[in-house]
């Protein structure tokens, strides 16, 4: 605990306190920066508008801690009113000296907001055909057969789920197969709190399957895929890919649900 | 709202241990008139900390802390005990020192199994059954997690160890002052204490050695505390720790209560006037004192930075916070996403909260995690 929400600086608890230009921007000339950290906790996205190679607006939205809010709220004022290429030379320093300071370890992991300042402009750029974008997401083949799953057929793995009431109180895990295995993940929720629905899907192209899910209180975890399930000698534990962050990841649950065949159903 | 990272000094221990500084300044070791009653002293204070848990005073080991309890019980355990086994068994949800111990023993040439804990962090004990092996020397499983507050069923655990030949280890510190410890009942064979969670100062613990238990001492010296652990008597913390032992023994069944009826409205409270927030940990099978709580779409060290502004102090499991900057692992251990554990807070009780503090925090806290919702890309309520 030796980093004290104190040892932040007056200007970064002001930006904290009372953050600027915070919303969503949308239209043609708009463009959107997101960077994040998953092992950090921190998820920024910053929006700009542009007229004539100038930042007209910029609005900011971030999960994160004190100081990931304070940055993104600090860069936007920097850099609303420059040119593009203004902007692009606006670097994490910047932001930490316009802010006092920043805790030595916060300049690492949450001074995020520059990178999404630059993504947003690339991005910008890109849509006209300037630069590559920055979320260029490159699809992953679809492994059918995960490792760990037919050693744990029958003690955590199931390929299709008659009894929902056995599932009860269980963290379980339902892979993507269609409409077949959203129903059932909905039908999970009336026995466990604790449902989570893989998908390779992003938010966008999954549409009303996810809205439906997540007020069904279902975790949705978008572009993802299985990689293997751990255990003693049941389910224990899965490894996750999460291809928007190329990283993985263990999550522990006690059931992974893999419906085979329901997309042809 | 927070005592679980510190503990105030109750002001009645400091008044026991003060003589002890200046006055009464003999080492129990010497022959003299100052060394007899320093040695007097220590043994009182033994009798007192060994009747809290039902223990016999000569199982009563001194140490500076729980800290130090749990090292001298692992590893004074596992390599006293090598020739019998070389496999101990731990649970996924203890403290990160008895983590970083299990991680040592590995270096040194032991196997350590970690038992995983359900969605609401209770140990199975079927999964447990399941990692004894013939090689098993020790289990260690604490009477109740210091973060998500649930409780284990720490009688099971031990006499599923006694049945099968296996010494129990459980820290202990989690539980003080809210659960009643009975070394007896529980089947426990090495237990770990702190003085400064039932209100005693820092740098002084104690283990709890069952007569019969083996171990090889961690600090060689004079031979005090038979032999387990040398070094002058910090005859001050141990006075202290003993005033708060025998203060405890006599208040926890008043306080208790208390405590409970605090959490209850302050969870029942947070739960009804904040949208998409969770309890974590088990909803009775929990510590007296806990509330732990996770709101979708808002990350934990914002949230602390805006309870305090406000005067309320509280906890997170937030990487944010940690030296590590990883989330906590006992959040992961019950199956939380980062993005979860991210937005967990923690508010414990403790002998000098009042109920017009419970009344704060639920004044200020469904705007504080409004207003950081606002802000936030990914609150469900913020999308279509």
């Amino acid at each position: 605990m030796d980093v004290k929400p104190t040892a932040y600086s007056a200007r970064v608890l002001d930006h904290f306190q009372n953050p600027r230009n915070v919303g969503v921007l949308e239209g043609e000339d708009v463009a959107v920066g997101r960077v994040g950290n998953p092992v950090c906790g921190d998820l920024m996205e910053i929006f700009i508008k542009v007229v004539d190679e100038r930042i007209a607006d910029i609005k900011f939205r971030t999960f994160g801690c004190g100081s990931a809010i304070a940055t993104s709220s600090m860069i936007t004022e920097m850099a609303k009113g420059k040119t593009l290429d203004e902007a692009m030379k606006i670097t994490r320093q910047d932001v930490a000296t316009e802010l006092e300071g920043l805790p030595p370890r916060k300049m690492h992991c949450s001074n995020l907001a520059a990178d999404a300042l630059h993504a947003a402009i690339q991005n910008y750029r890109a849509a006209r055909g300037e630069t590559i974008p920055m979320e260029s997401v490159a699809a992953e083949p679809e492994v059918s057969v995960f490792a760990g799953e037919e050693a744990f057929l029958g003690k955590g793995v199931f390929y299709a789920v008659d009894d929902p009431a056995l599932l009860k109180d269980q963290r379980v895990l339902v892979l993507d197969a269609g409409p077949t295995s959203a129903i059932l993940s909905q039908d999970l929720m009336k026995y466990t709190d604790r449902v989570i629905f893989l998908t390779s899907d992003t938010p966008e192209t999954s549409g009303k399957t996810a809205e439906l899910l997540k007020q069904a209180g279902v975790k949705v975890l978008f572009q993802s895929r299985l990689k293997e399930i751990k255990g003693h000698d049941e389910v224990e534990k899965v490894l996750i890919h999460d291809s928007a962050e190329n990283d993985d990841y263990d999550l522990v649950v006690d059931a992974v649900v893999i419906l085979r065949g329901a997309c042809d159903a | 709202m927070d005592y679980q990272s510190a503990k105030p000094l109750d002001p009645r221990v400091l008044e026991a241990m003060l003589p002890y500084f200046s006055e009464e300044f003999g080492n129990p070791s010497s022959l003299h008139k100052e060394g007899d009653a320093a040695s007097t002293v220590l043994e009182d204070a033994r009798r007192t900390v060994a009747a809290w848990i039902n223990a016999a005073p000569d199982e009563i080991i001194f140490t500076s802390g729980a800290t130090e309890a749990n090292n001298l019980a692992l590893i004074g355990y596992a390599f006293r005990n090598r020739n019998r086994g070389n496999h101990l068994i731990i649970s996924e949800i203890e403290h990160i020192s008895l983590h970083n111990i299990a991680k040592y023993l590995e270096r040194n040439g032991f196997r350590v199994s970690r038992v995983p804990v359900d969605r609401f962090g209770r140990v199975s004990l079927s999964k447990l059954q399941a990692r004894i092996t013939p090689e098993t020397i020790l289990i260690s499983v604490g009477y109740a997690s210091n973060e998500i507050g649930t409780v284990q069923p720490v009688q099971e655990i031990g006499a599923l160890a006694r049945a099968r030949g296996i010494a129990f280890h459980s820290d202990g510190v989690a539980a003080e002052g809210l659960l009643n410890i009975d070394v007896q009942r529980d089947n426990v064979d090495l237990l770990s204490l702190s003085a400064n969670d039932i209100y005693g100062p820092r740098g002084v613990g104690a283990l709890y050695v069952r007569q019969g238990v083996r171990l090889n001492p961690l600090i060689i010296g004079g031979g005090q505390e038979k032999g387990l652990r040398s070094g002058s008597e910090n005859i001050p913390g141990i006075v202290g720790m003993a005033r708060a032992a025998a203060i405890m023994s006599r208040e926890m069944a008043g306080e208790v209560p208390r405590f409970q009826a605090y959490r209850d409205k302050l969870i029942a409270g947070v739960l009804a006037a904040i949208p998409h927030s969770h309890l974590n940990g088990h909803p009775v099978e929990r510590l007296a004192n806990n509330a732990h709580f996770r709101f979708q779409g808002v990350e934990g060290e914002s949230l602390l930075l805006s309870l305090k502004q406000k005067g309320i102090s509280a906890m997170t499991g937030s990487a944010c916070t940690a030296r590590t900057l990883e989330p906590s692992h006992t959040l992961m251990s019950i199956g939380l996403l980062h993005e979860e554990a991210h937005g967990s807070l923690e508010f414990t009780c403790g002998r000098f909260t009042r109920e017009e503090d419970i009344d704060r925090v639920l004044e200020v806290l469904p705007g504080v995690v409004e207003r950081l919702r606002k802000v936030s890309p990914i609150y469900q309520g913020n999308e279509g």
